[in-house]
């Protein structure tokens, strides 16, 4: 027994002086190294129900960074992506959040789940990095009015806008909006029926990862409808559009931004022909992105997909931002970010509200054509 | 520590457990110690935002487990809603202290009477129900309270509480607070344990029928262990609060009751020692796992059957001071 105890002495002490990182410790190597690559951390679903989705964005990312690499880096310093998973969920989030933030990120580039990035915040607000959200755009997620915080995507309001202008556009009169109950989905549906007015008939909401939604389907069609909206995702939107038709439903389908995917083909089968969505600009829908899906094609062999476009941008901006402010710190960095004007991204110039959301969502309607989604009407 | 050596119950190991080094470790009493002792030693190793806030969850984790064992691991009622009690527990504080602007220590008063409220609530219907009723009753109400905050406007609705106050500014001094209210409550829950409720509850589970038959009033020791299981949970829930800032419905899914039921199953059910052990690596598993990306899941549940198949009695098993059956 005595000789156990001095054996597990002897490791606790070796363990104590052998490692830097401890209460006693320097702080850590995250700071002290002015001279080596500047790290972007990315936080995007690579396991659970949205992982497809990962390796979307940081591929995109990675494309970013080694092409600003080759130009010779930012500031002369290299950059490096710090991806880590945070499985749409709080608790994974925080935990990844608190890893790359031990990395020594500087800046911040993930961001998919409205409802794991939530709880990130107040993590990377404490460590004084910027965050560039590409995906999430909860109303939440700005209502905070944290000053380090800028989304790059459209938010729920200006995806509703997009929405109804197109749905009035088509002369629907009976609309049915259809959303999951998480967070993204209601935020879109709710602020979507004012916006209609009385030509709301009903906002029927769904549970996830059912896989007979009939019933919900029963409830709106016995409104007669002439119009559907769905702003979930689209592991429901597709079974949801399938038995929708099989009901008899005649009129038009719209989804949102989340279920713009391949899969949503794949579930609904033929009957997505036709099949609306909003969205913001995908690499299929945008004129002068041709080259790009070619090189990001090129060098890992299959296509970009949701959310791509906006990853790689988010590199860019980030890139862009430090090169403005001449240095990586948090503050110079986030006032750099307030005072862009015109920077050129896939969705268009940039410039941020005084809220750190883009001056325009915009979100087009594309609609699903010959295999894949197409551009519809850029609504502008 | 008298009260354990019940004079009808002799020390009976040897015939199935021969007493090898390991299970000599196993009875040392200084166990729990050396393990409070490597918790308030670990920042002095790594104190990372990372390890801290890993840690952090794991000792919440642990307080969760250690609930859960009283419900389970002593009195035998299986309950697969846990989460629900976590929920009640984290929503409370966190509608208290967003709401009104309250200290999250203010809030822990009425957590546990809202706690109490909701173990009586549940408790007093179902817990005339038996074994797989019981189960299934326990399922359904975990699966209410969190469609209910998913519904409800004051709990935030499907994005829930964001902006809650920490206990403390420093991830350190967090780490360090959840320690200490984590290692009350598992001692509390062990003492609890050994008390003559704590027995009452190993008898009922043992057989319900001669429990009630030599006058221990089943209902009411079952209703114990009920509200004793929900008060561990919901200040469990109160940490979890402050630890992530936000709650949503999306962190009290049935994964996350199977998971704690997993951690008192894998540790050892009604062992204190086992399932704070269990809770520990299923919380830090996948954290640990993490560098194999894609398979992190796949390895997770791959150890999780080997160790079942290997140690089938969990890795920390009860070691009764009663005689073995």
């Amino acid at each position: 027994m005595r000789k156990t105890h001095i054996l597990s002495l002897a490791a606790t002490a070796m363990m104590l002086a052998g490692c830097g990182q401890g209460l006693l410790g320097n702080g850590g190597g995250a700071q002290d190294e002015a001279k080596g690559p500047i790290r972007l951390g990315m936080l995007v679903p690579q396991s659970g129900s949205e992982a497809a989705i990962g390796p979307y964005m940081t591929n995109a990312a990675q494309l970013a960074i080694d092409e600003i690499n080759a130009k010779g880096g930012v500031l002369g310093r290299q950059l490096q992506l710090k991806a880590a998973d945070d499985a749409c969920d709080a608790q994974t989030a925080v935990a990844a959040a608190n890893k790359v933030v031990t990395e020594g990120v500087e800046v911040s580039i993930g961001g998919y789940c409205s409802g794991a990035t939530l709880p990130t915040l107040p993590v990377f607000g404490k460590a004084n990095i910027p965050m560039i959200i590409p995906a999430a755009n909860s109303q939440e997620l700005v209502d905070q009015k944290l000053k380090h915080v800028f989304l790059i995507n459209g938010t729920g309001t200006q995806q509703a806008e997009a929405a109804s202008k197109w749905i009035a556009k088509q002369g629907a009169t009976r609309v049915a909006l259809m959303h999951d109950n998480t967070s993204y989905s209601k935020d879109i549906a709710v602020r979507t029926q004012p916006m209609l007015g009385d030509k709301a008939v009903i906002t029927e909401a769904v549970t996830p990862k059912e896989s007979d939604y009939s019933a919900n389907i029963h409830n709106v069609l016995q409104k007669k409808p002439d119009f559907v909206y769905w702003t979930g995702y689209f592991q429901e939107g597709g079974l949801i559009i399938r038995q929708l038709r099989q009901a008899g439903f005649k009129g038009s389908i719209m989804v949102g931004d989340g279920s713009v995917s391949a899969k949503l083909g794949e579930i609904a089968g033929p009957e997505v022909d036709g099949v609306f969505a909003t969205m913001t600009p995908i690499p299929d829908t945008l004129p002068d992105a041709k080259g790009w899906i070619d090189s990001y094609t090129k060098k890992f062999g299959s296509a970009p997909g949701p959310y791509s476009n906006q990853a790689y941008d988010a590199v860019r901006l980030a890139a862009e931002a430090i090169t403005k402010a001449g240095s990586t710190d948090g503050a110079k960095v986030i006032s750099a970010l307030e005072g862009i004007n015109g920077f050129a991204m896939f969705s268009g110039p940039l410039k941020f509200t005084p809220e750190h959301t883009l001056s325009a969502g915009g979100f087009q309607i594309l609609v699903w054509k010959d295999g894949k989604f197409a551009l519809q009407d850029a609504l502008s | 520590m008298n009260e354990t050596k019940a004079p009808e119950a002799p020390r009976k190991l040897g015939a199935k457990a021969p007493r090898t080094r390991l299970s000599k470790l196993f009875d040392n009493r200084w166990a729990g110690l050396a393990g409070l002792l490597i918790a308030l030693l670990a920042p002095f190793v790594n104190a990372s935002n990372y390890a801290l806030s890993i840690m952090t969850s794991a000792a919440i984790f642990a307080m969760l487990a250690s609930g859960l064992n009283i419900v389970v691991g002593y009195t035998g009622l299986l309950d697969l809603g846990y989460a629900a009690f976590f929920a009640v527990g984290a929503y409370t504080s966190g509608v208290l202290a967003t709401r009104f602007d309250l200290p999250l220590l203010v809030t822990v008063p009425a957590v546990i009477v809202v706690t109490v409220i909701a173990g009586i609530i549940i408790g007093a219907p179902t817990l005339r129900l038996r074994s797989d009723y019981l189960a299934i009753v326990t399922l359904g109400f975990g699966e209410i309270i969190r469609i209910t905050a998913n519904n409800l406007p004051v709990t935030g609705g499907p994005s829930g509480i964001y902006g809650i106050p920490s206990l403390t500014d420093s991830p350190v001094t967090f780490y360090y607070v959840t320690v200490v209210i984590v290692a009350v409550a598992i001692i509390g829950a062990s003492r609890l344990g050994r008390s003559r409720l704590g027995r009452a509850m190993r008898f009922v589970r043992e057989d319900e029928d001669a429990a009630e038959a030599t006058g221990v009033h089943t209902y009411r020791v079952k209703l114990a262990a009920y509200i004793a299981g929900a008060v561990w949970g919901g200040l469990a829930g109160v940490l979890f609060a402050g630890h992530l800032s936000a709650i949503s419905p999306n962190s009290f899914t049935f994964l996350q009751s199977a998971l704690v039921l997993m951690a008192v199953v894998l540790g050892g059910m009604g062992s204190v020692p086992g399932v704070v052990l269990g809770a520990i690596v299923i919380s830090l598993l996948p954290e640990l796992l993490r560098g194999v990306a894609d398979y992190r899941y796949f390895v997770f549940g791959v150890l999780l059957i080997i160790v079942m198949l290997v140690r089938p009695q969990g890795l920390w098993p009860a070691r009764s001071k009663e005689a073995l059956k």
